[in-house]
């Protein structure tokens, strides 16, 4: 095998020496200086960036970078906004413990500590400035509310410790359509937080700098844009990016609060501050069940984004399930007491909140304890209005692996489930963003439009989970489960009852949207699945009688000629190594064209045979297509079309030909049974030439 | 003496970086072409040819990583691996087929009965090279 005149051996493993199939490792012998030394060489692809031998390779870093000017700019953009690439072997690294993982995935629900109080005021300052007094039962409602969500979805965790969170646990146990109920519901949702997360974040800037309240739509998009870049970077270079700012969050409410709490037990209660434009005082609607009951869904914003921990298990570093409930109970411990305290300290300093969303309860209850323009001030409105920012980062997180769990069971396009460059689902990310900005549009940007879409996705997926767990726990019967059952038999009738009361109440307010989106979404889910199941179906292997591949006869092959050159020639010289049966075809627009190209024609040393067809209505495809039917009809053999393509030094130069062959491909694409194969020629002229030596 | 073509031995040890930051700042300012060679030692009892995979992967991996280095220091360095039944036959031939003026081989700083240890196959590059050679000597570690 090894030819020791210094002979290639392209083989190199071993194989054959009639195998004249092409290989990358060649090994040469090579003859030493002194008699009887040898060495062998292994030859690489050089420059190609593969590595390996014996037909294993491994694309390389190499292989992914571009060549040319615009290329090598683009790697050196892409690189600086959203860093290196990184290897499928990164994965673990790109881990999160429960410092990173809290920022990461809980910086949702945290945050809307900082607007659920407003919420709730929003819709009880409508009845007048007494019923005020209700928004702490109602917070005290949520939180428990909160409480018993957590202790269900740490038993979703435990059960379902790879992710997937209420679609998965929907699915398993009350069946397909149950699962995408869940999933759409869950979808909805993380794109709305996002958009009600920018929004809030940007009207908590605009609380202290009120020139930017006309341009909030274009500050929401310009965050978004933010974020995106961000989370393109991968899930632990985000969260290291956001985790200072949710703890600067954390430790500026938590001195705001113990310094309120310390003026109001201390015998010095802060000063009420006057919104700027405030509600009537005697209300415009009476105080009825009705309208407490939608403060309680308004305030129930504050219980989103506890269903990202569950959904982000794999995120985790190991132990992924003890991290991830460590995670959501120091999230719900988090919200809770930073909620309660927000709440109470708001209706005891007697806080009302602004009818024009001007300036926030929030802002409000921070002059009066510290006073406007401290640095204090400064630093919770900032700490603020960046941890609702970050709050969207949740909808980044969970959405696009949502997406991938849901593209890989087949139910959303593949591009879901590509994992990007730094190991993010980039395709995910982007889709997300673009409906968050078209949803932030379309609303202007205000919180108080968007927040009636908002918890209903995520109280279904809720009701649904916990649902799908009591009867897993029934099946199951595992030691304990009655324990669980009832825990989340509970969670289901607190969840479920929550969801009525927030769909019955957002309803005209803009929750019907949801309401008629989710099944719209569920059907489109299962469409994809079933064609992605038919083409399934067409393509798989079926049987041992389908596990070998089929001689075919030769085909027939037809070679569309616009005119006798170089491209030409290179065309017929291809398809006559391809088949024996070749048929040129010319399609010409005038009797006198066709008569002048058969005399080129038979001046050209070739046995090809050549159909002349005259399109006297100058059209050129739709001959050539009824050419190939015609073809087609009378030789039962497969018909190859072989296409002569000129291809231009320059892009710009395409504009400059006619891009026949590019029209004809595009013409036969969905032709059933028809080969077409493209013989690109690229000229050289001198010019070219010179530069390219 | 004008260096136009250098042959770096690439052993893997952990003097390549030393040598290879060295052959950079030689071959930089006299815009010398550089190549990087490892060389798979084949025992007796297999063929020349042999396909050793751990050896071939770990060969592989050193002169990847060797390439990697020398893009960080501005380095052109074109690598090669090979199969011989002694390294230092195989390193001057290639150098001699390659018309390099100069061979740079690295040794770790270890000691045999109180003295330098050298190794055999620096030994005999240094014996059979027709070129220059430098041997790059790691420092005591402390």
């Amino acid at each position: 095998m090894i030819d020791d005149e210094g002979k290639d051996d392209s083989t190199g493993s071993g194989k054959e020496k009639d195998d004249q199939s092409p290989s990358l490792d060649k090994r040469v012998t090579q003859p030493g200086r002194h008699v009887g030394d040898r060495y062998v060489r292994i030859v690489r692809p050089t420059g190609s960036g593969l590595r390996g031998h014996g037909g294993r390779w491994v694309a390389t870093e190499e292989t992914m970078e571009r060549t040319g000017r615009f290329g090598r700019a683009w790697d050196s953009a892409l690189r600086f906004l959203i860093g290196k690439r990184l290897e499928t072997e990164a994965e673990g690294e790109e881990r999160v413990g429960v410092a990173t993982g809290l920022p990461i995935l809980a910086s949702d629900n945290i945050s809307s500590s900082a607007y659920a109080t407003e919420e709730a005021m929003r819709v009880l300052a409508l009845a007048g400035t007494a019923a005020l007094a209700l928004t702490m039962p109602i917070a005290i409602a949520v939180v428990f509310v909160l409480a018993i969500v957590i202790l269900s979805e740490s038993r979703v965790i435990r059960a379902y410790p790879n992710g997937g969170g209420s679609y998965l646990v929907a699915r398993e146990n009350h069946g397909v359509i149950a699962g995408l109920v869940a999933a759409s519901a869950l979808l909805i949702d993380y794109v709305l937080t996002v958009a009600v997360s920018t929004a809030a974040g940007v009207a908590a800037i605009s609380s202290f700098v009120p020139e930017l309240h006309d341009y909030r739509v274009v500050a929401g998009l310009a965050l978004i844009a933010v974020l995106v870049i961000g989370n393109l970077r991968g899930v632990r270079e985000a969260g290291v990016l956001f985790a200072a700012p949710t703890y600067a969050y954390m430790i500026a409410m938590y001195g705001l609060i113990a310094f309120g709490l310390f003026r109001v037990l201390s015998g010095d209660p802060p000063h009420s501050v006057t919104p700027p434009n405030p509600f009537p005082p005697d209300g415009t609607t009476p105080l009825m069940l009705l309208l407490v009951l939608r403060a309680f869904a308004s305030g129930s914003v504050g219980l989103t984004g506890s269903e990202a921990v569950a959904n982000g298990v794999p995120s985790f570093r190991r132990p992924e399930t003890t991290n991830a409930i460590k995670t959501l109970v120091l999230m719900g411990t988090i919200f809770a007491t930073i909620f309660l305290a927000i709440t109470w300290l708001s209706t005891t300093i007697g806080i009302q909140p602004d009818l024009n969303e001007q300036e926030t309860v929030n802002s409000m209850m921070t002059k009066a304890i510290v006073g406007a323009g401290t640095p204090f001030y400064y630093i919770v409105q900032v700490t603020t209005a960046i941890i609702l920012l970050l709050a969207a980062n949740t909808g980044f997180t969970g959405f696009p692996r949502l997406a991938s769990v849901l593209a890989n069971d087949r139910f959303m396009p593949r591009h879901f489930a590509d994992v990007g460059s730094r190991l993010a689902f980039n395709f995910g990310i982007i889709i997300l963003a673009l409906l968050a900005c078209v949803i932030l549009a379309a609303f202007g940007g205000s919180v108080t439009n968007l927040v009636p879409l908002y918890t209903i996705g995520v109280f279904l997926a809720f009701t649904l989970s916990q649902s799908g767990l009591v009867r897993r726990w029934r099946r199951l019967r595992n030691p304990g489960w009655q324990v669980s059952m009832v825990i989340n038999a509970f969670g289901t009738v607190v969840t479920g009852t929550v969801l009525l009361v927030v769909a019955y109440t957002k309803f005209e307010h803009g929750a019907w949207m949801v309401l008629v989106l989710i099944p719209l979404i569920s059907a489109l889910l299962y469409g994809i699945h079933r064609h992605y199941q038919t083409v399934h179906d067409a393509l798989v292997i079926t049987g041992p009688e389908q596990q070998r591949v089929l001689a075919l006869p030769a085909p027939v092959v037809i070679v569309p000629i616009a005119r006798l050159d170089r491209a030409a020639l290179q065309a017929l010289a291809f398809a006559r190594s391809v088949s024996p049966t070749v048929k040129a075809v010319h399609i010409s627009t005038s009797k006198a064209s066709a008569q002048e190209f058969e005399r080129r024609w038979a001046q050209l040393e070739t046995d090809i045979k050549l159909d002349v067809v005259t399109s006297p209505y100058r059209s050129l495809v739709a001959p050539l297509l009824k050419y190939i039917d015609a073809m087609d009809k009378s030789d039962d053999r497969p018909i190859t079309v072989v296409l002569a393509e000129f291809v231009p030094h320059h892009w710009w130069e395409w504009l400059l030909h006619s891009q026949t062959a590019f029209r004809l491909k595009a013409a036969l694409l969905f032709r059933p049974n028809t080969i077409v194969i493209d013989v690109p020629y690229h000229f050289e002229d001198a010019d070219h030439h010179t530069r390219r030596k | 003496m004008q260096t136009k073509r250098i042959l770096v031995a690439l052993a893997g040890t952990s003097a390549d970086p030393d040598m290879l930051r060295l052959v950079a700042s030689i071959a930089k300012p006299a815009k010398a072409e550089v190549v990087g060679i490892h060389v798979i030692e084949v025992r007796w009892n297999l063929p020349l040819d042999a396909v050793m995979e751990p050896e071939l992967d770990r060969g592989e991996e050193l002169l990847a990583s060797a390439k990697k280095l020398a893009d960080q220091t501005g380095l052109e360095l074109e690598t090669e691996l090979l199969q011989a039944r002694d390294a230092a036959a195989a390193i001057v031939d290639t150098a001699v087929e390659r018309k390099c003026d100069l061979i740079v081989v690295a040794m770790p700083f270890r000691k045999r009965l109180g003295r330098v240890y050298v190794g055999r196959t620096v030994q005999n590059v240094y014996v059979n090279a027709p070129c220059a050679v430098l041997a790059y000597r790691q420092e005591e570690t402390r």
